[in-house]
C-alpha cells in the first residue's frame, strides 16, 4: 500500500454508506435521518470520483456532479417534508408517522 | 508509506469519525456540525482524486447550502417534538449494527479480492493540464455529451423548488388582518386620523347618509365601528347635543352616529 490504490477510496466510500445505512436504520430523528441519506450520498459520490480518477475518466466526475445536484432537490423537498411533519403532526420522530399505517 | 497515502488516511479517517458522529450524536445540532466535518474531510479527499471543482462544489452547496438550511429546520422544529435518542428499540439496534458490520466486511472482501478491470480513458493529469484544467475539462464534458441530463437536472430543480413550496405552505393561508379591519375605535372625529386630512363638514351635511346595515356598536360609551368607512363624519358630542336639544330629530336604530336617519330640519 505504498501508492493510493483503488482500495482505499472503496473502503472509505463503503464505511461511510454503511455508517449512513445504519443512521437510517437506527435514529429516530428525522433530522438526523436526513442527514445520514446526505452521508451515504456522500458516499457514492466519494467512488464515482475515487473510480474517475484510477480509469483517467471523466465521466465518474460529471455524474458526481449530477448526483450533488439531485442531492440539493432531494434535500429542499425532505427539509419541507420534515417542516410539514413537524407543524401537522407536532413530531419529527418516525415512530408517530402512521397516517398511511393507521 | 508515501505522504499521498498518509494525507488520504487521516481525511478518511477524519471523514469516518466525524461521519460515526452524525449517527451517534445525542443533540442534532451536533449531528449537523459532524456531518460538516465530514464533507470538508471529503473536498480534501476529492483534491486528491484531481476532482478540484467538485471539491468547491461540495463545499459550496453542502456546507453552504444544505446544511444551513438544515441547521434552520433544526431551529424552526420545535424541541419538544424531537424524540428520545435511540427510542429505546435494542432489538432494531442490535440488529442494524450486526448487518452494517456484515455489510461492511461483505464489501470489503469484495474491494481487496478484486482489481480494477478497464480500458482507462485520456483524461491522465497532464491531458487535462493540457486543455486546460479540471473546470474546462468538466464543461467540455457536460455541456457536449450531456445535455439532456443537464436540462432533466433543471427540471429537477424547478419541480424541487415549487414542491418546496407547496409542502412548507401553512394549513390555511394566514389572513392578516387589513388595518381598516382592526377595530377601529371612533369616537366620533373625522377621518382625519386615518392620516387624510377631510375638512369638517358642516352641521347637518350627515342628514343625507342614509345606511340601513349596522356598521357599529356602542361599548361603554365608546362608539365601536366595523372599519374606517363606517366613521361618523360628526364628533360624538355633536349627536349627544343634537339627542337632547333636538326634539324633532329622530335616529334610526342602526348604529350611533353613523347610520342614522335625521328627519326634519337641524336647528
Amino acid at each position: 500500500m505504498n501508492e493510493l490504490t483503488a482500495e482505499h477510496f472503496l473502503l472509505l466510500s463503503a464505511a461511510l454508506f454503511i455508517i449512513g445505512m445504519m443512521g437510517v436504520l437506527i435514529r429516530r430523528n428525522v433530522i438526523v435521518i436526513f442527514m445520514s441519506v446526505e452521508l451515504m450520498i456522500n458516499a457514492v459520490n466519494v467512488a464515482f470520483i475515487g473510480f474517475a480518477w484510477e480509469q483517467d475518466s471523466m465521466v465518474g466526475q460529471t455524474f458526481a456532479l449530477f448526483v450533488i445536484a439531485v442531492a440539493a432537490a432531494e434535500s429542499i423537498l425532505g427539509l419541507g417534508i420534515i417542516m410539514a411533519l413537524s407543524r401537522r403532526i407536532d413530531s419529527v420522530d418516525v415512530a408517530d408517522v402512521t397516517t398511511l399505517r393507521d | 508509506m508515501s505522504a499521498e497515502v498518509l494525507v488520504f488516511d487521516i481525511l478518511a479517517v477524519l471523514a469516518v469519525v466525524a461521519g460515526a458522529g452524525v449517527v451517534l450524536a445525542r443533540n442534532p445540532v451536533h449531528s449537523a456540525i459532524s456531518l460538516v466535518v465530514t464533507f470538508v474531510n471529503l473536498a480534501g479527499i476529492f483534491v486528491m482524486l484531481r476532482a478540484e471543482f467538485l471539491a468547491v462544489v461540495q463545499i459550496i452547496v453542502y456546507t453552504g447550502a444544505i446544511l444551513v438550511l438544515v441547521l434552520f429546520v433544526i431551529m424552526l422544529v420545535d424541541l419538544d417534538d424531537l424524540p428520545d435518542f435511540h427510542g429505546g428499540r435494542p432489538l432494531q439496534r442490535a440488529a442494524a449494527f450486526v448487518i452494517g458490520l456484515m455489510l461492511l466486511g461483505e464489501v470489503a472482501v469484495a474491494v481487496l479480492t478484486r482489481t480494477v478491470v478497464g480500458q482507462p480513458g485520456p483524461w491522465n493529469e497532464e491531458f487535462v493540464e493540457q486543455q486546460g484544467g479540471n473546470v474546462q475539462v468538466l464543461g467540455q464534458f457536460m455541456y457536449s455529451g450531456y445535455i439532456l441530463p443537464i436540462q432533466a437536472i433543471a427540471v429537477i430543480l424547478l419541480v424541487g423548488t415549487i414542491g418546496a413550496l407547496v409542502l412548507a405552505r401553512p394549513d390555511e393561508p394566514v389572513s392578516r388582518p387589513r388595518p381598516r379591519h382592526t377595530g377601529t375605535i371612533s369616537l366620533g372625529h373625522p377621518r382625519g386620523a386615518e392620516g387624510e386630512f377631510y375638512e369638517p363638514l358642516p352641521l347637518g351635511a350627515g342628514a343625507s347618509i342614509v345606511r340601513t346595515e349596522r356598521r357599529g356598536e356602542m361599548r361603554g360609551g365608546i362608539i365601536v365601528v366595523n372599519d374606517a368607512e363606517s366613521y361618523s363624519d360628526h364628533p360624538a358630542w355633536e349627536l349627544e347635543f343634537a339627542e337632547s336639544s333636538a326634539d324633532e330629530t329622530t335616529y334610526a336604530d342602526d348604529g350611533f352616529g353613523v347610520g342614522r336617519e335625521v328627519k326634519g330640519k337641524r336647528s
